[in-house]
Order: structure tokens, then sequence, then C-alpha cells
């Protein structure tokens, strides 16, 4: 197999569209030939970055609102499907219905919780293995806070200003998916922990296994050997991520959401 | 129960599969809005060629067969509108038809590959701007490519979306992508 070859197999490989003797033929020659090694790692990280990181534009509301209002145009000419008009208003009504009811965020096959956490957890690896994290240092949150000023198109809101237990490192800018987030790094023994609070608007928010958490609704999970928890509150969205022990972790949360 | 007359058993049927239509048109919205998004460029322009797509769809709805691809039949409405109304309007960076590359231009040259890790390395850092700004910079060809691929349409859907060959549409995307890590190694420079 050339590398020419190996590399027009390459999607169909990563789609799993392959044969097995064509996938065994291609992983044959990938293991000898640095170039299509690349390749295979480049073309999965080019698959990961447009499907976690390309913006994700929802339709607006309003733009929903006027096509179910606009069907059927009653400039449409007349069909023969025109018999069933008695059953069509009231099957619009129930389409306008759904469709207002429908989220605003279409996850493409994966589970919708699974981008959100994925994308925390590479988050919090960057603050691990950066070694630069903090753009600033800590001198406390009432120095951390307005450090985001004009570097954010939102205003973060953090309720746990840090402790003894909780001592707060410092804070940075990072992207959140498609968006811009703030990012603070607590402290717990030699354990870091990145919250990160982004706008909540748009993303694909886990709707089964919520836990209450003080006033907000909060998913619980762990991935690749860290701990989790996602809320939200109002417009913007927490993601708290750390090695610690989940107990540890859900009782940072539950001094950073909102009390009940 | 007195059997309901073959009549009126048809526009049961036909009102059922209109009812399905809409909702299942309508439910599709937003993606394909978000297509429009990233083939128009703008909130205003997508917008606008959602509602048109819409439109048409709709005036075509005796034409769609129950139980084939909605999402494919809406996708190719959009991206004829696309074509039709919008493209010679806007200034758009196509540089030449994907079909006619040359071939041995996919993947990355050998000197190209021996810089191998700084791509990777910009390929896990690159972030949502940076890839919309990348894909925008491409042919509209790239882009429709990339985008159905991207909402989970198999090479045969994408066929007949854009109106070509199963084979072509493998060699587009390939190349499109191919276009598309060359626009983020640009970033890196």
């Amino acid at each position: 197999m050339t590398c020419e070859d190996a590399q027009s197999l390459l999607l169909d490989a990563q789609r799993g569209r392959l044969a097995v003797e064509a996938r065994a033929r291609l992983d044959a020659h990938v293991r000898t030939c640095a170039r299509c090694t690349h390749e295979v790692a480049a073309e999965q990280l080019l698959s990961e970055a447009l499907e976690a990181r390309l913006p994700q534009h929802a339709a607006p509301v309003a733009l929903k609102r006027r096509l179910a209002a606009a069907w059927p145009d009653p400039a449409a000419p007349a069909r023969p499907s025109i018999r069933g008009r008695r059953w069509f208003v009231p099957a619009l009504a129930v389409a306008a219905m759904l469709l207002l009811a429908l989220p605003l965020y279409y996850p493409r096959a994966s589970d919708r919780s699974t981008v959100m956490v994925a994308e925390a957890v590479n988050d919090h690896l960057r603050v691990l293995t950066s070694q630069h994290p903090l753009d600033i240092e800590s001198g406390g949150m009432h120095q951390v806070k307005p450090w985001f000023e004009g570097r954010l198109d939102f205003a973060p809101v953090v309720r746990f200003l840090g402790d003894q237990d909780y001592p707060l490192q410092g804070g940075a800018i990072g992207y959140y998916l498609d968006r811009k987030a703030a990012v603070f790094v607590f402290h717990r023994r030699l354990h870091v922990i990145s919250l990160l609070v982004f706008p909540a608007e748009g993303l694909p928010w886990p709707r089964g296994d919520l836990r209450r958490l003080g006033r907000a609704d909060a998913y619980v999970s762990a991935s690749r050997g860290f701990n989790l928890v996602l809320w939200r509150e109002g417009e913007l969205g927490y993601a708290l991520v750390s090695d610690v022990e989940a107990p540890e972790l859900i009782g940072l949360a539950a001094k950073l959401a909102p009390a009940s | 129960m007195a059997e309901a007359p073959p009549d009126a058993t048809r526009i049961a049927a036909d009102a059922r599969d209109r009812v399905r239509f809409e909702e299942e048109a309508l439910a599709l919205s937003d993606q394909v809005y978000r297509v429009a998004r990233h083939l128009a460029g703008s909130r205003e322009e997508a917008e606008d060629l959602v509602q048109e797509t819409y439109a048409r769809a709709l005036s075509a709805a005796h034409q769609f067969t129950p139980g084939t691809n909605l999402k494919a039949w809406l996708f190719r409405i959009l991206r004829n509108t696309f074509v039709s109304q919008y493209r010679h309007e806007r200034h758009n960076p196509t540089r030449g038809g994907l079909d006619t590359v040359d071939p041995n231009a996919q993947g990355a040259a050998p000197e190209q590959w021996l810089r191998g890790d700084l791509e990777l390395d910009r390929l896990r850092k690159v972030v949502g701007e940076e890839i919309e700004r990348a894909l925008t910079s491409l042919s509209e060809e790239a882009r429709t490519v990339i985008l159905l691929d991207l909402e989970g349409l198999t090479e045969v859907e994408v066929a007949q979306v854009v109106g070509c060959a199963v084979g072509t549409v493998k060699s587009r995307l390939a190349r499109a992508r191919a276009a598309l890590r060359e626009q983020l190694r640009d970033y890196q420079r």
C-alpha cells in the first residue's frame, strides 16, 4: 500500500467504514510510515476541532417563529395535498408548538453531555500542562475578578472567594468550546481545581441525571480520571474539574452555586 | 365502529404525512441554519437564506417522498438557493474548483510532515474563532462538503445534495480538509 492509497482511506477508517481486511492493511502501513502516522493524527485532531470547537450557531428563536408562521405560504399554488387542508391548521399548530419546545442545539451524534464534559477536562489539562497557567496571580478574589473587566464580553459571577481549604490561586482567560471563558484556579491540598465560567446559551447541557446543588441543577460526572461538576445559573455556565475526590469537588461546587 | 371510506383513509394518510413533514422540517431548522450561517457568513444573510429555503421547501413539499431523507432534501434546497441567489452577490474567496486541484497535493508533502509536531500541536490548541475564520476562507464547494460531512451526511447523501458522483465527493472532502489544515497551519507562522 502506498501513502496515497493509505491517505485516501483515512477518513473511511476514522468513520468506521472500512472492511476488516482493508483496515488491517491500512494499519500495517501506518505502523511503518511516519508520514501516514502524522496524517492519521492530524485528521483525527481536525475532526475533533470541527466537531467540538467550530461555533454552533443555533437558529434564532425569532427566525423559528417566522418559519412556523410562514407555513403554509398563502401565496403557494394549490397542490394535490390541499385535500388535507382541514387537517392542516391543527397540524401546523402542533408543529409550531413542537418547534418552540425544541432545544436550541442539536448535537451531531454524540451524547449531549459528552462534548461539554470532554471540553471541560481538556481545559483543565491545559491548566495543568501550561507553564504559565495564570494570567493573574491571586491576591484574593477581589483582585482577580476585576482583572477580567474588558477582557471578556460577560462578567463572571463567582460567589466563593476562596478559603483555607480551597485557596484561590488566580485566574486566566480561556476558551470553552466556541466561546471565551473565565478560568479560576483553586487548590485543595496539592490538587489543582479549575473553575470555568462561560456564557451558557446554545450549549448541549445535560438533561438527565441532575442533582440539586443549592438552587442549581448540577450534572456530576467523571472522565479520564477527573471528576467534574457542571451547572448553569442564569446566563452563565460553570464547569468545575479536578482529580480531587468527588465529594470534595461537590463540596466546593456547593460553595460556588447559588444558595437555596 | 363503521369502517372509514377509502377516500377518508387516504385523506387521513396524506394529513399524517403532511404533519410529519412539517414537524421534521421545522425541527431541522437549527441544522439548516447552522450550515447556512457558515455558507452565508453573517446572521442576517443566513436568516434570509433559511427563510428562502423553507419557502422553496414548502412550495416543493409535494415532490418530497415520505420516508426518504428530509435533511438531505432540505440541504439540497439550501445549497441550490445559496448558489443561485447569494453566490453572485457576495465577494467569495473561491480559489478554483476543488475538482481541478492536483491530486498529488492531497496530504502533507514530505518536508511538511517533518514539521508535523507543530501542526498537531496547533490543531490541539486551535480555538473556535480560528476554525471558523479558516473555514470561511475556503471555497463554497469546500465549505459545503465539510459542513455536510459534519452534519453527519453520508458520501452518497452529500453527492445527492451537491449533484455529483460519490467518488467526487470523496476527493472533494479530502482536498477540502487538506485546504482547511493548510489555512490553520498558516495561523501558526
